[in-house]
């Protein structure tokens, strides 16, 4: 006892003299991290959620810019974008290079004189290169700031297990099974035949079918002068999501989390709404399931779910090089490459019309030409205005349907709690 | 259960009577502590079943319980996953526990010394204000502490996270009761004779005297700071900084989280304190047992 | 750092003076009136200094931050909010919700908490063979960084999968419909309590065998002659006898349980929203204001409800010395 005691003072002792000084360094290594870039040597750190297909790019760029080194931070997609707005008010500790979903592109360009102008940049030349509207969505209000690129949009099909669907008596190629669901209620009918024949789920949750159907809508939550319209489009989507529910076709597991992932591996669900970039989530998660899945014409067709921009916040003190990198990575060898390895599907409309996208097939996805199917949603889309306070109140009515999923709330009493949950999350 | 005496075996009669401390235990005394230790133990042990298993293993039913092969794989994973930088958020713990532990008994040593054996006019007051200060709970000045440390450039730094916990009301305390009763007035005083000052006086006799209960103070300091989770995570959550714990928790909320390897990095994690409780287990468990008599 | 440079204890000390600092000649030169005077004054002056500036100010000043508009999203809107903020927690379902929540988990995790202890303490107070052991043992848990439990206990109490459902249907319980621990109010706050209970058995454990300990032997004679087997031992002498110290714990898990924030953050099965399940079922008042100051950056409207949790914390702890200490008293 005596003993130890002895060695504990001496060993603590030790400790603060070395960790005095490792706090120090580590303390300097945050203010004056940047200084390096002095000596030419520059690190980039880009935030983004899920796979963004960016592991052989940032290899490949590293390679060519010897002196640029990128650290890729991919977080929870919520949270990535709640830490990006306390970075942007706090004033520092943003990354050099942020994405922003589709969903979030409204509330940071109200903020736009905390982003590098990209039009500053060089950027103008690009205008036409992409659909009119992505370019529009992350342009302040003024039009005077350009606050990121686009890099993929959304463009919805409805990815589908062939095996199971045989198991099930259903047809398995595309055409057919496109044919099984013109509209939702068809998509249900053919899921009862498939609960009823195989005793399974056939949609993993209610969430993935009420954000589909919403993309679908011409208005979302807000109207362009944001206010909340609830009874437009989410009320539609949201009945979509409840009747799915009621017919007890889902497996009701929340979208990304462990038990979804597990639900994949243990064929809890045959179908999945797809926008492009789920396919890379899917073979993340399941590589093991490869040439089971097949993508057949969503429901109701097309619409847009999602799609980013690569922004680059103010605070960085990197900006040119920053700046750099994402004009690469918006090139069209690029976003090829990226469509290619996770499925992302292009902002820019003269690559759908590229051979490499055009002939290209998903090996993973039973050689599904992706670049078909998607590039033929996209080009008819027509965006949708998504309110500054659309993230949050997205959460707030998802919330509510897994509720209905948990059983602690009856789907004919939840339009109600979903309007009120979304009204607060609107004044929040 | 309830506490009906039975008619009393005469065996047992003659335990009546006898403190408990004096009792030995009997079998059943044996066979309920195995079983609390087993309770206590096995969230750990569950730990490391999982760490240790693909994940085929961690979803089957009826689930597995001895360890699989997968562990070195799976902290393999954990430490390549590049956004969450545990390798660093492990070497940032024990940079803010040292420091964190060092500060603490150093301050809280000294105002000890000063509260036990020193006089000086309102001396008493203060005390009753040391004391209450362990009653104020760290929740109500967080949102204030937080737009401090951003006044001062500190937010998303290890600073931010090691300055609140330099000094502790209870380390004060429990110092200032372990020297009244281990170091003799009459050893400060001939020292006063002989000419030492204040300070002379704590290096040469205080200190010496008191290190049993600097290594007490000193592993709970460190586990209770390695522990800490709200304050770090508003902190550091989104940084290149993290400590442990927030590295943890980001583990947990990714895209991808998959428990073999989450629980993999909660391991690892816990074994540097599991280390220090078969170390220190003893000082630990005194720690606790004279914190509760005295207060 | 000399802190190992030991010197040897000053030898040979003089037989004892009458306070020989203090009745010391004059001729000490200002070097030691110094010490005298002001040097006590700076050994405890690290540990004010620094409470004031990480503990005090900050407190007072969540008092100014309470009165105000302060958002981190729109830091435009500031100025003085009043009691804008007080009066909108009044008017807040998530508050009310929140705090059910907590007095719910706090008393499933507290009075459990505390009972299995006090047995658990009078198994510990034996002669046992290798009696160190056992007392660390039992602090596995306490040892256990929260963090890294909750995860493997969130994992345990998963609806697919989960060991605690396997067991639940051993016993013949939702073999069909597998129990969904995150979807109802009851169900997640015994999860989150049992988390908590076993955490802290253990560390009360010793607190009360350290206080059993002190009990003067002959106590338990006197009462040999009620004839008292040993549960009426424990609940007639021991409880008794410890009840400072059953104050003491009462009032510590108070502190801590109505604060309850890595459990319920970390029982989450996307930890990052820190919105306590889909309804909010077991979102407790310290989980509502990190997610109200630091995911929707309203952190005037955060003060306001650390104010207000601070007053119920004050007020409960009251409560339960007070009725700890008439429980005990009428006790004896």
């Amino acid at each position: 006892m005596e003993r130890f005691a002895k060695r504990g003072v001496a060993l603590i002792a030790a400790g603060l003299a070395g960790s005095l000084v490792l706090a120090g360094c580590s303390g300097q290594d945050l203010e004056g991290g940047s200084d390096k870039a002095a000596e030419g040597q520059v690190t980039l750190k880009v935030n983004f959620w899920g796979d963004m297909g960016l592991d052989k790019l940032k290899a490949a760029y590293e390679k060519d810019h010897p002196n640029v080194k990128i650290v890729l931070n991919s977080g929870e997609y919520n949270a990535q974008h709640e830490d990006l707005q306390k970075k942007l008010v706090a004033g520092s500790g943003a990354p050099d290079i942020s994405a922003v979903d589709e969903g979030f592109i409204v509330q940071f360009r109200g903020q736009s004189d905390k982003f590098v102008n990209l039009l500053d940049k060089g950027a103008a030349s690009y205008e036409s290169k992409y659909l009119p509207w992505k370019w529009q969505q992350s342009m302040s209000t003024d039009k005077k700031t350009q606050i990121g690129l686009g890099t993929d949009v959304g463009g919805l099909a409805m990815c589908y297990r062939s095996d199971l669907f045989k198991k099930a008596g259903l047809p398995t190629d595309r055409e057919s099974v496109s044919k099984l669901w013109a509209t939702w209620d068809d998509f249900i009918a053919t899921g009862q035949k498939y609960t009823k024949a195989t005793g399974k789920k056939f949609v993993d949750s209610g969430t993935n079918m009420f954000n589909p159907v919403l993309a679908q809508q011409p208005q979302g939550f807000y109207d362009e002068s944001e206010q909340l319209q609830m009874e437009g489009g989410p009320k539609v989507a949201f009945d979509v999501a409840m009747k799915t529910i009621d017919a007890g076709l889902s497996a009701n597991l929340a979208s990304f989390q462990p038990n979804w992932d597990q639900g994949f591996k243990k064929d809890q669900f045959a179908v999945l709404a797809c926008p492009a970039w789920m396919l890379g989530h899917i073979q993340d998660t399941a590589p093991d399931q490869k040439g089971k899945w097949d993508i057949a014409t969503i429901p109701g067709g097309g619409g847009n779910w999602g799609g980013s921009w690569w922004t680059i916040p103010k605070q960085g003190k990197n900006a040119d090089e920053a700046y750099k990198f994402v004009e690469w990575m918006v090139q069209p060898a690029q976003q090829i490459e990226v469509f290619k390895t996770v499925g992302n599907l292009p902002s820019q409309p003269a690559l759908y019309k590229d051979p490499a996208v055009l002939d290209y097939k998903k090996e993973f996805m039973s050689n599904a030409p992706t670049g078909q199917i998607f590039a033929s949603t996209a080009e008819g889309l027509k965006p949708q205005y998504l309110g500054k306070k659309n993230g949050p109140t997205r959460v707030a009515v998802e919330n509510v349907i897994t509720r209905v999923q948990q059983g602690s709330l009856k789907s004919n009493a939840a339009w109600p709690e979903a309007v009120k949950a979304a009204q607060k999350a609107a004044t929040s | 259960m309830t506490a009906t005496a039975p008619r009393l075996k005469p065996r047992r009669r003659a335990e009546i009577g006898r403190a408990p401390q004096d009792t030995g235990g009997n079998w059943r005394t044996y066979i309920a502590l195995v079983a609390v230790l087993a309770l206590s133990a096995f969230p750990l042990y569950w730990m490391f079943v999982i760490a240790t298993s693909t994940d085929e293993a961690v979803a089957q039913i009826p689930p597995s319980v001895v360890p699989g092969g997968e562990f070195v794989n799976n902290l393999r994973e954990v430490f390549t996953l590049q956004q969450v930088y545990f390798a660093a958020s492990l070497i940032n713990s024990f940079i803010v526990a040292f420091v964190v532990t060092a500060s603490t008994l150093f301050f809280c040593s000294l105002a000890g010394f000063a509260f036990a054996k020193l006089r000086f006019p309102g001396r008493d007051k203060l005390m009753i204000v040391v004391i209450l200060t362990l009653t104020v709970p760290n929740q109500l000045g967080i949102v204030a502490l937080y737009i401090l440390m951003g006044k001062l450039g500190w937010n998303g730094t290890l600073l931010s996270v090691i300055a609140p916990f330099l000094v502790s009301a209870f380390g004060v305390f429990y110092m200032r009761q372990f020297i009244m009763h281990a170091v003799p007035d009459e050893l400060i005083e001939s020292a006063r004779m002989d000419g030492a000052l204040t300070m002379r006086v704590y290096w040469s006799i205080v200190l010496p005297a008191i290190r049993p209960a600097l290594a007490v103070l000193g592993l709970l300091t460190f586990v209770a700071t390695w522990n800490e989770f709200q304050w770090p995570l508003i902190q550091l959550n989104g940084t290149e900084f993290p400590t442990s714990m927030v590295a943890l928790s980001d583990l947990a909320s990714g895209n991808y989280v998959i428990y073999r390897r989450v629980l993999a990095g909660a391991f690892a994690a816990t074994v540097p304190l599991l280390v220090l409780l078969v170390l220190g287990g003893r000082q630990i468990v005194r720690g606790i047992m004279e914190g509760a008599v005295k207060s | 750092m000399s802190l190992t440079r030991s010197a040897p204890p000053t030898a040979n000390p003089e037989p004892a003076h009458r306070r020989a600092a203090e009745s010391a000649p004059k001729q000490r030169n200002w070097l030691h009136r110094f010490d005298n005077k002001r040097v006590p004054y700076l050994l405890i002056s690290p540990f004010f200094l620094l409470f004031a500036i990480f503990g005090l100010f900050p407190i007072v000043f969540n008092g100014i931050v309470a009165l105000r508009n302060w958002r981190l999203d729109d830091p435009t809107l500031t100025g003085w909010a009043g009691l804008a903020n007080f009066e909108k927690l009044i008017h807040d379902e998530a508050f009310w919700n929140a705090l059910g929540n907590t007095f719910g988990i706090f008393i499933l995790a507290t009075v459990p908490q505390l009972l299995i202890a006090l047995m658990v303490a009078n198994l510990l107070n034996r002669k046992l063979r290798g009696n160190t052991w056992w007392r660390v043992g039992v602090l596995l848990p306490y040892v256990t960084p929260v963090a890294a439990s909750t995860l493997v206990f969130a994992v345990f109490f998963s609806r697919d999968n989960g060991m605690a459902n396997w067991l639940l249907s051993l016993v013949g319980f939702g073999q069909d419909a597998p129990l969904d621990w995150r979807a109802y109010k009851w169900s997640s706050w015994i999860a989150i309590a049992t988390m908590v209970n076993w955490k802290w058995i253990g560390y009360n454990a010793l607190l009360y065998l350290s206080a059993m300990q002190s009990i003067p032997k002959d106590v338990y004679e006197a009462a040999a002659v009620d004839g008292a087997g040993p549960w009426r031992q424990l609940w007639r002498i021991t409880v008794p006898m410890i009840q400072p110290v059953l104050i003491f714990t009462v009032v510590l898990s108070t502190i801590g349980g109505l604060q309850l924030f890595n459990e319920p953050m970390l029982f989450e099965e996307n930890p990052a929203a820190a919105s306590g399940g889909s309804n909010g079922q077991w979102q407790t008042i310290a989980q509502l204001i990190y997610k109200v100051g630091w995911k929707d950056l309203n952190l005037g409207y955060a003060a306001a409800m650390s104010w207000a949790l601070f007053v119920i914390i004050l007020i409960v702890a009251a409560l339960n010395a007070l009725a700890t200490n008439r429980l005990g008293g009428g006790r004896r």
